[in-house]
């Protein structure tokens, strides 16, 4: 430990050196597209549903909702991004109790919604514990990842060390029955244990454990074999299991090239079920057409691209690894829930960041990314000069 | 060891043994490989399966309504309405839109029970049902009623109850010809008759509203609604005359009643040159405006029994359940039953009509001539009959030649003359007649007879000619009606056998002509001579035979009684009941024929004292049937000469004339005068000019100041002879014009008067007798 502080105390000195004063501005500005179009997108795909819930008398119910937590999340975002890194790897700890707490709060208190206790109230505010926990496991396993050094190549370290602190949350959000959390995080934890150095074939064997682990828990929820069948063969039952995917189905594939234009889903008028939140990437391949879909895709993929290159330019191994497990956060949840909405994956429940209504989710996206430019903030010029050289 | 690392990755920091490259690894993937699927996919639903995809989401996110179309009209040969549809809505309540629009669901039940005559409970339980978004309440509301509904909900702006336009089918004649127009039922399909036969025509084409719209009924935004007009059905013009029909079904009704009928009537007219049905009627008919309905009185009471009979048993109960399984059976037994139209679904045993048949063959073959003989001793045994033949007549008739064997009905004549027919030719010509095959008639349900092998009359060796025999008179087999009419028309027609047929014309909505049915020969069946002949002989059965009853004055008519027990309906002891239908198939005119009349009675009861036989009964009722029509079908009258009181004089105005010219005048017409005052000049005649009379009547001719015209009570004439009933005419100071049987030399008595007994008329009223042989039997 005595070795850690003498080196942090040299990083520091290099910080002052070489560190930027500005955060990353094509980061920042992709960022901001993404959550502009997200909003303007989540207006569209949930104006009938505010429509039919308020009895005609506001479009606007979500989006405004969505709105004072888009503008909570940028303060936050403004707010972290000044943040260093240091005070993040001193909360690893008490931040990953913390949450382990709040979820088991959330087994004893929590809110039932559809059928799953995912939601606390505290001090008035519902929020998922889950949005927070996920959070939590990538600061700490980068926080893990700077202590354990070379040794994650073991499997003491890699794969005990990593696993112990992984199922601190898995287990809470198992008794949670919180599916795609636990299904999210698992593949979070697994990028981020390549990325620190676990071996590939323990990694392997951790995949298959987990698929193991899916199809047994899945099968105890009692729902696997409908949704299955729904994944495979929606048009068997229209009307019920495969209702969903095939109102999602016949928004996308109607939406054709160039879409139906903007604001004129038809879909959303109460056929697609979880239209502004699941499902909006259906709404947008109907409204915005194959070319829409694929710039979100690629403003989606320059996100995450922009995100690693942050990573990888960052200052030290904590920034790099938690850089990376935050952005992977992003990427991982894009592509399940596209996957999903597009039935090229069985349902799910992921949300798509900064699309889909959801104001937890949101404000903590926002300031996880707020992190990310804090990272951007102290990045390693020299890395990238004698890279790019 | 660590500054050696830090020299060699300069820039990088501790641990970061492959961790750049991973990372890249990482972003390669997540950033750009794992898109690559999502993106493959979506090109495949957007681009190649777009069709696809476009029509499921069109289909999704649009409704179809079917709109019904206007059907067609039914229309009798006079163009008269016979079936229409009438515009009417349908209201219906949407729960969920009233939940959701907060209305004051008891008050509004309240306002909508006093508005559609319904109980505002049921409408309250309706409006509550809030899983439904489509509640109907009310069935063909008219126009009236539906605007008062429309300004409720405007006043009101209430939302969630709705109307929609519907159809009604109605029928202004009622139980007129039910059975031949048929009714619509409830899912708007012809049922019977006309409109089933020509549904695809009266039914239209429907029309179709596409409306875009989102789920829950939620409106879109840019909604839209496609409309495609409905397209009205075609115009039905059948052959049917209205005013024949209920001339028919009148005198028919008034026979069942006269006679005591128990099982209702069948009959017929229809037209020996063309095939046309004019009339065509099954007493104990129905209404089609309310066809569920049981029509006939008693068993309608009998239903009601024993509908009261489960309704008092407690509910769920095995006996409960049995007891409501009969009322069911009954009701829907009842109800098929008044739907048949019996002249073209149910086979018969014709009788002695079927003799006109069976004469035809055998005068057209040659195996008789008009001077053949035949003996009848009133029982004989024919050989290859194991039963002895009776003839009607036990005492026999002795010996008479062709025309008296039509006359007299004679059994044993007619099996003789089968004999001499012979089994072949007999079947045949019967076959010929269309006894065997469907008539081809537009109507549904019609059915064919039962006949004979060919093998059971032909085959007399083997088989005996118990079947010939007995077939030749009409007995042991069974045809439909319109069978019998079709091959009597044939005889009288010249030889021609046709396709009857009951529309004429079915024309679309613009009048353009969809279908012309034209008369249609089938082919000849008997020459032109034979069937010379068989008018002569027809007309003689009326004017010297069993038929007189059947007589008209003024009309020569021709035809055939028939009596048929029903041998097929037993008793509860099994034994055959020896019910009896009696029937008559008129021809008129006989000089040249053009309508054919067959009436039949379903078992008339014995209580009335009359004789049962179509001579007593059914004769006279198609004699009045063919006195109603005849005229009306400008046929004229014709009276032979030698016949004063049969002819029918009109009266002229015999007022201003001295009491002598007016006398010489009368006398010219063979009517009687009766002075009334002293004056020199008539003053005033009772009947008044223009009346017409009998021959030998007594007209009153008031001279001077008017007397006081009087009145006379109506004497009871039934069973006077017309001599008697002629007597007390002239006693009380009343005409008489004799109807029905010409022969008035006493053995004809009166049995219908037009005026009834004991009513108060003024002096010199004609009161019409009909004067019927009451021993006629055939």
């Amino acid at each position: 430990m005595a070795a850690g502080k003498a080196l942090y105390a040299k990083e520091d000195r290099r910080r002052r050196t070489l560190a930027g004063e500005t955060v990353d501005i094509p980061f920042l500005v992709i960022l901001l597209l993404v959550l502009a179009v997200g909003l303007t997108m989540l207006y569209s795909a949930s104006c009938a549903q505010s429509l039919y819930d308020t009895g005609y008398r506001s479009s606007t119910r979500y989006l405004q909702r969505q709105a004072v937590c888009a503008v909570i999340g940028l303060v936050a975002m403004a707010l972290i991004s000044r943040v260093p890194a240091e005070f993040w790897l001193k909360m690893a700890w008490p931040l990953y109790f913390g949450s382990i707490v709040l979820l088991l709060l959330v087994l004893l208190f929590g809110q039932t919604v559809n059928g799953a206790k995912r939601w606390i109230n505290i001090a008035g505010l519902q929020f998922q514990p889950s949005e927070i926990a996920k959070f939590t496991l990538i600061l700490l396993f980068a926080k893990l990842t700077r202590g354990f050094g070379e040794d994650a190549k073991t499997f003491r370290y890699g794969v005990l060390g990593f696993g112990v602190a992984l199922m601190g949350i898995l287990v809470p959000l198992a008794l949670e029955r919180h599916l795609s959390a636990i299904m999210l995080m698992g593949m979070v934890a697994v990028v981020m244990m390549f990325v620190a150095g676990t071996r590939g074939k323990w990694l392997m064997a951790g995949a298959a454990g987990a698929v193991v682990f899916v199809v047994v828990y899945v099968s105890l929820l009692g729902y696997a074999g409908d949704r299955i069948t729904a994944w495979f063969h929606p048009e068997q039952d229209p009307g019920n299991t495969g209702y969903q995917i095939l109102q999602s189905l016949y928004a996308i594939g109607s939406g054709g090239l160039f879409g139906l234009g903007f604001g004129k889903s038809k879909q959303k008028y109460m056929y697609l079920p979880f239209q502004y939140n699941d499902y909006i990437f259906a709404v947008v391949c109907e409204e915005l057409g194959l070319v829409g879909a694929l710039l979100i895709i690629a403003l989606f993929g320059a996100l995450i691209l922009r995100g690693y290159w942050i990573a990888l330019r960052a200052r030290d191994r904590f920034s790099t690894v938690l850089a990376a497990g935050l952005i992977t956060q992003i990427a991982v949840q894009t592509i399940l829930n596209m996957g999903v909405v597009t039935n090229l994956l069985p349902s799910t429940g992921v949300a798509l960041p900064f699309f889909s209504y959801g104001g937890t989710a949101l404000a903590v996206n926002l300031g996880e990314m707020g992190i990310l430019l804090s990272i951007s903030r102290y990045r390693n010029r020299a890395a990238k000069q004698e890279e790019f050289l | 060891m660590k500054k050696q690392r830090r020299t060699r990755h300069s820039g990088r920091l501790r641990g970061d043994s492959g961790q750049h490259r991973r990372i890249l690894a990482m972003a390669v993937f997540l950033g750009v490989a794992a898109f690559i699927p999502v993106a493959l996919q979506l090109y495949k639903l957007m681009v190649t399966d777009y069709d696809y995809y476009y029509e499921k989401a069109q289909n999704n996110q649009t409704r179809t309504t079917l709109v019904a179309p206007d059907r067609g009209t039914v229309y009798d040969r006079n163009m008269n309405i016979l079936a229409c549809s009438e515009g009417v809505e349908t209201v219906y309540l949407n729960p969920r839109e009233l939940r959701q629009a907060g209305v004051d669901l008891e008050e509004t039940a309240q306002e909508l029970g006093a508005l559609l005559e319904k109980e505002p409970q049921w409408i309250l339980e309706q409006a509550k049902d809030f899983s439904m978004r489509y509640k109907k309440i009310a069935d063909s509301i008219d126009s009236e009623t539906a605007e008062k509904l429309r300004t409720y909900i405007n006043t009101q702006a209430l939302s969630g109850i709705h109307l929609e336009p519907a159809s009604k089918r109605v029928y202004p004649y009622g139980t007129l010809a039910s059975q031949v127009i048929g009714f619509v039922n409830a899912s708007n399909t012809g049922s019977e008759g006309v409109e089933a036969a020509y549904d695809s025509y009266l039914q239209g084409g429907s029309g179709k509203v596409v409306t875009g719209k989102g789920n829950n009924e939620m409106d879109m935004p840019y909604s839209y609604e496609a409309y495609q007009a409905a397209q009205p059905g075609c115009d039905v013009v059948l052959t049917l005359d209205t005013t024949v029909q209920a001339c028919l079904e009148k005198q028919m009704a008034a026979a069942i009643d006269r006679y005591d009928v128990q099982n209702g009537a069948f009959g017929m007219v229809m037209d020996v040159d063309t095939g046309e049905i004019l009339a065509m009627a099954t007493l104990g008919g129905y209404d089609p405006n309310d066809y569920l309905r049981i029509c006939d009185e008693a068993t309608a009471e009998k239903l009601k029994a024993l509908q009261q009979q489960y309704t008092s048993l407690p509910e769920g109960t095995q006996k409960y359940e049995e007891a409501r399984q009969q009322y069911l059976q009954a009701l829907q037994a009842a109800q098929l039953k008044q739907w048949r139209n019996r002249c073209i679904s149910d086979g018969y045993e014709p009788g002695s009509t079927f003799k006109v048949l069976t004469m035809a063959a055998a005068l057209d073959s040659g195996a008789i001539s008009l001077n053949s003989s035949f003996h009848c001793g009133g029982a004989e045994n024919i050989p290859g009959r194991s039963q002895l033949l009776h003839c009607w007549r036990s005492t026999g008739h002795g010996s008479q030649q062709t025309p008296q064997a039509l006359q007299n009905s004679c059994n044993i004549a007619f099996a003789h003359i089968a004999l001499s027919l012979g089994g072949e030719r007999f079947y045949e010509y019967i076959r010929n007649f269309g006894v065997m095959e469907k008539t081809g008639i537009d109507l549904a349900g019609e059915s064919k007879g039962i006949f004979f092998d060919r093998e059971l009359v032909t085959n007399t060796q083997k088989w005996g000619t118990a079947s010939l025999t007995s077939g030749s008179f009409g007995q042991t087999f069974k045809l439909t009606p319109l069978q019998l009419v079709r091959a009597i028309a044939c005889v009288v027609n010249g030889g021609y056998l046709l396709e009857p047929y009951m529309v004429s014309e079915v024309t679309d909505s613009q009048g353009n002509t969809v279908l012309r049915q034209e008369p249609t020969v089938l082919r000849q069946v008997i020459s032109n001579e034979t069937s010379k002949t068989m008018c002569s002989l027809m007309e003689s059965v009326v004017t010297d035979g069993t038929a007189k009853n059947a007589q008209v004055y003024g009309f020569s008519i021709g035809g055939k009684t028939g009596t048929s027990e029903k041998i097929d309906v037993l008793d509860e002891n099994g034994n055959p009941t020896l019910d009896k239908i009696v029937s008559f198939v008129g021809v008129a005119p006989m000089d040249d024929p053009r309508y054919i009349v067959l009436v039949a009675l379903d078992t008339p009861s014995r209580q009335t004292g009359l004789y049962i036989s179509g001579g007593v009964m059914a004769a006279p009722t198609v004699g009045a049937v063919l006195a109603d029509i005849l005229p009306y079908l400008g046929v004229s009258r014709s009276y032979p000469e030698d016949a004063p009181q049969g002819k029918t004089v009109t009266l002229q105005d015999l007022t201003g004339c001295t009491v002598e010219q007016a006398k010489e005048l009368l006398q010219q017409q063979g009517l009687e005068a009766l002075i009334q005052g002293n004056a020199q000049t008539v003053t005033a005649q009772v009947p008044c000019p223009g009346t017409q009379v009998t021959g030998g009547s007594q007209v009153i001719l008031y001279c001077g100041p008017m007397a006081q015209q009087q009145t006379v009570l109506v004497p009871d004439f039934t069973g006077m002879t017309y001599q008697q009933a002629a007597d007390k005419a002239r006693k009380v100071g009343l005409c008489i014009l004799p109807q029905g049987n010409q022969d008035l030399s006493g053995a004809t008595v009166a049995t219908l008067q037009s005026c009834p007994a004991g009513s108060p008329v003024p002096v010199g009223t004609t009161v019409r007798l009909t004067f019927t042989d009451p021993a006629l039997r055939d």
